[in-house]
């Protein structure tokens, strides 16, 4: 199947804070839009597609996802959605839109601010209302079932979600972008109180907020846009049932699938051969789950996995999955800075939703067009 | 439209005031399994699922397309949900048929719902803002004052909104899934309380529990049937800001903008003698003639001539709603799918008693937000 | 206990319980505060000079940031309204009552606003209005520091002047 080649040519975000007391959401996103068109030389008109992930809940505003159309050039009026979803979900959308020939460049936004509200309550609220939200599961609670039973089924110890939280916190230290950027051993963390057991309060990420831009552009329009565009070279993205009594909590089925097929869509053989991975992981067994799923050593060296310093540096949950698409774009195009993996060429970024990594997308993209 | 897409069916359920029978999994479900049935298809034929819905205050989960991954029959595909105000229904439909046309998806399973009955949906659509006047009573206090404007600007007599409203409930006797059936007559409309003046209580759209599903599907399947499709020619979701100076919030510049658009794709050059049927959103009765005109069928200050003519009666030149529209059933979710869905109807031939005879090319129009967002797509029973 | 229930659970009741804490943002911030001090601050657009009010960021037609903040009169111009007869949870207004667009003089947008100190049959489109505030002491720098909007008896604006600012 030969498909069009779309890259990612621009990103921008706020750093992540805890609360930003002086701007509301939109405010927010509007320099963040500002910036990512400026960066790419060029003006909203010259974009043809806009879509953006929020969630009215996390707002606390019905609609909250309305103003947003202010801060992002809505006029004239735009071809425009908005997914009740992270940001990353919209950028597959956009790529979808390319794909069908409907536009040749897009803006994705993610923004909302978890400050406002109480994102553990919140995402009770995900759960199903008869049987499951009515128990009080909370998000760390759902998180800590998961953790257990892959503990249980692979023997993985305390000691080794330490080492894995303490790995991102050490490569978040070199990310300006990060709510947290000091680097914790991991005897430090298996210091920290349980937030639910086996889950301590050091491996998991504080609620921040941020509101992020993203451009995609076709090719013969990317090119205009980046001087080193990352192109995509396959995608895919896969959910599964909620109901946590009824599935392996131990291995992310999803992720396994959305890998193979978007791994072969790009003609990768193995998540193992490309440079780096970023994966949008809440906690170090979700972090594990992943690696597992993608055929990946967490322990090993190559791919480097989270040289962001991956969620639990920063995860404000609206763009948290854009973030990782965003921080690949930046890394194959030079532009990662301190945290740069050298030389590299290919990356997977992942992106999930929902509890116990109900559903999961995963790009591959490379500094090489994939079809001619 | 890059590649050939069609409806390939349509399930709906029989919308009411409230489904105490089933759980929120169980409403979807039945659209799910009728839409299914209607197309020929299994889950297992199913490439990906699309689910769209308005505010999650209105049942109290949150991101519900989570819990109801498994009933839509989900599991292990692609999913997405699509959230665009009152619009949402459309550009769920429309962001299905994306996913054919870009040649990755064969078929794929779009769904709309609201099961408003189990929250409070006064509040769940307007509770007080932070730091802005809590004055705004409901969608309706919201509208009111730009039917006025309307009626202002065009001279609009009074009795036109009654008309709508009675005429809506005369469509709505022929079909048998709307919510409010029983006749009203211009007088019972005109006697009854007015809510936000100008709108009253018998132009104002009920709040009801329903869903809809329908099947997008290729090329290939379209043309194996069972049923004759609905050939998508073209369809748009256009978004405008909101406080543009100068913004024409009676007729506003989204929905002609993306009327023009889904007119141009589909070689359509007079809507008013070339499309045989149009399902548009109106939730209160106003907006038949402000549509009427934003939509390109009539000049600026004739849209509500056309009603006072009853040129868009049933059985007349343009029949609008057919099913009686939004004013007769309204899950504010599913809202714009069903306006969709009643289009693809007509042209599959297969609208039952409220069949317009003949109609070849249909209409499906939504809007949403400040009357921001607009999403619509034509639909021919030609390719 | 041991019994299955005789009639099966068809309801579930789920009281939501879900605190926010709003951030007003710098704009909004200092208008809320100047309302104290019976000023009215709108936003400039730095690229077109139209003001809105309440103050936005960016103009949402140019899309260039709005920096400079300004001060506009108390009165202006009803563009439409309509009269609301139903209440809502939370709020204690008596029915029937007058919501409406209210243009401020020199201001691109218009804001909603309760008119009262008239019969809601009397309001009408281009019926010129001013701000009621609440008496000095009273105003705490907060959206109901303005009480209401009440007719001045002038004559009604002249139709193109509201006609797009509704």
């Amino acid at each position: 199947m030969n498909l069009r080649n779309v890259a990612v040519v621009g990103f921008a975000q706020l750093p992540v804070v805890a609360r930003d007391e002086h701007r509301i959401s939109t405010e927010m996103l509007y320099p963040v839009v500002r910036q990512a068109l400026a960066d790419c030389g060029v003006q909203r008109d010259d974009i043809d597609y806009q879509i953006a992930g929020s969630v009215d809940y996390m707002d606390g505003r019905p609609f909250g996802f309305v103003a947003a159309l202010d801060v992002m050039g809505s006029w004239p009026p735009r071809q425009d959605l908005h997914l009740e979803m992270d940001g990353s979900f919209c950028a597959y959308y956009a790529w979808l839109r390319m794909q069908a020939g409907d536009c040749n460049t897009a803006l994705v936004v993610g923004h909302g601010k978890t400050s406002e509200g109480e994102p553990d309550r919140v995402m009770n609220l995900q759960l199903d209302p008869y049987y499951q939200a009515a128990i009080g599961l909370d998000p760390t609670s759902t998180a800590a079932l998961q953790a257990s039973a892959y503990m249980a089924r692979t023997g993985a110890s305390d000691a080794d979600l330490a080492a894995v939280a303490a790995r991102n916190r050490a490569a978040g230290a070199r990310n300006p972008e990060n709510q947290l950027r000091d680097a914790t051993s991991a005897a430090e963390l298996q210091k920290t109180p349980w937030k639910v057991e086996p889950l301590r309060a050091g491996y998991l990420p504080p609620v921040g907020e941020t509101a992020t831009c993203l451009i995609l552009a076709a090719e013969g329009k990317a090119e205009k846009l980046c001087d080193r565009p990352a192109w995509i070279q396959g995608v895919d993205h896969r959910t599964e049932m909620q109901t946590i009594g009824a599935r392996d909590l131990s291995r992310s089925a999803s992720t396994k699938l959305a890998a193979e097929k978007a791994l072969a869509m790009a003609d990768v053989a193995s998540a193992r051969e490309v440079d780096l991975v970023e994966l949008f992981a809440s906690s170090p067994a979700e972090e594990l789950i992943v690696c597992d799923a993608l055929g990946l050593d967490a322990k090993a060296s190559q791919p480097v996995i989270n040289p962001s310093g991956g969620a639990l540096c920063a995860n404000p949950i609206m763009s948290t999955g854009l973030i990782r698409l965003g921080e690949v774009f930046r890394q194959l195009s030079g532009r990662a800075g301190a945290r740069a993996v050298p030389n590299a060429r290919r990356a997977i970024a992942h992106a999930t939703q929902g509890h116990c990594l109900q559903h999961n997308l995963l790009w591959v993209l490379g500094s090489e067009r994939r079809w001619s | 439209m890059k590649r050939p897409v069609a409806v390939v069916g349509v399930g709906q359920t029989h919308h009411t005031t409230r489904r105490a029978d089933v759980s929120i999994a169980g409403l979807v479900r039945e659209a799910v399994d009728a839409a299914l049935r209607d197309a020929g298809l299994e889950h297992k034929d199913i490439d990906a699922v699309v689910i769209g819905k308005a505010p999650d205050m209105l049942e109290g989960v949150a991101q519900p397309e989570q819990y109801l991954a498994g009933a839509v029959g989900a599991h292990m595909k692609p999913l997405l949900r699509v959230h665009t105000a009152g619009s949402v229904g459309a550009s769920t439909a429309l962001t299905a048929v994306t996913h054919v046309a870009s040649g990755l998806y064969d078929r794929v399973l779009t769904v709309a719902f609201e099961k408003q009955s189990e929250g409070n949906a006064m509040w769940a659509l307007s509770p007080n803002m932070p730091f802005t006047p809590p004055l705004v009573a409901g969608a309706g206090g919201f509208f009111a004052p730009y039917c006025r404007a309307y009626i202002s600007k065009t001279k609009c007599p009074p009795h036109i909104g009654p008309m709508v409203a009675a005429n809506a409930r005369d469509n709505a006797t022929r079909n048998e899934y709307a919510h409010l059936r029983e006749p009203m007559t211009v007088d019972d409309v005109m006697n009854s309380p007015m809510l936000w003046d100008p709108i009253r209580f018998g132009e104002t759209c009920p709040s009801s529990d329903g869903a809809i599903a329908l099947v997008i599907a290729n090329e290939a399947t379209a043309k194996k049937g069972p049923r004759k499709p609905a050939w998508i020619k073209s369809g748009y979701s256009y978004a405008e800001a909101m406080w543009v100076p100068g913004r024409d919030q009676v007729s506003p510049r989204a929905g002609q903008v993306c009327s023009k658009a889904v007119y141009d794709a589909a070689g359509i050059t007079d809507p008013w003698n070339q499309i045989d049927v149009a399902e548009i959103y109106v939730p209160f009765a106003w907006f038949e003639p402000m549509w009427l005109e934003n939509l390109g069928f009539c000049g600026v200050g004739e849209g509500w001539k056309i009603v006072d003519r009853g040129e868009q009666k049933f059985g007349a030149h343009l029949p609008i709603n057919p099913s009686g529209g939004v004013l007769c059933t309204n899950p504010i979710g599913a809202s714009g799918m069903i306006r969709l869905g009643e289009a693809a109807l007509q042209v599959m031939g297969r609208a039952g008693a409220h069949q317009v005879e003949g109609a070849k090319t249909a209409l499906g129009h939504a809007y949403g937000g400040g009357a921001q967002y607009f999403a619509m797509w034509l639909v021919s029973s030609e390719q | 206990m041991n019994e299955p229930p005789k009639e099966p659970i068809k309801y579930v009741d789920s009281k939501v319980y879900l605190p926010y804490h709003y951030v007003a943002g710098d704009y909004k911030a200092r208008y809320l505060r100047a309302l104290k001090d019976k000023r009215i601050l709108g936003s400039k657009c730095s690229q077109t000079g139209k003001v809105f009010v309440p103050p936005l960021m960016n103009s949402p037609e140019s899309f260039a940031p709005c920096t400079e903040l300004v001060e506009v009169p108390d009165r202006g111009v009803v563009t439409t309204f309509c009269i609301v007869n139903i209440p809502v949870i939370g709020r204690n207004i008596e029915l029937p009552y007058v919501a409406a667009s209210v243009a401020l003089d020199g201001v691109a947008i218009s804001i909603f606003a309760l008119i009262q100190e008239c019969k809601p049959e009397e309001v009408r489109m281009g019926m010129r209005v001013e701000a009621v505030w609440k008496p000095d002491g009273e105003r705490h720098g907060d959206h109901d520091d303005i009480q209401y909007f009440r007719p001045t008896g002038e004559p009604d604006a002249p139709r193109e002047s509201y006609i797009n600012r509704l």
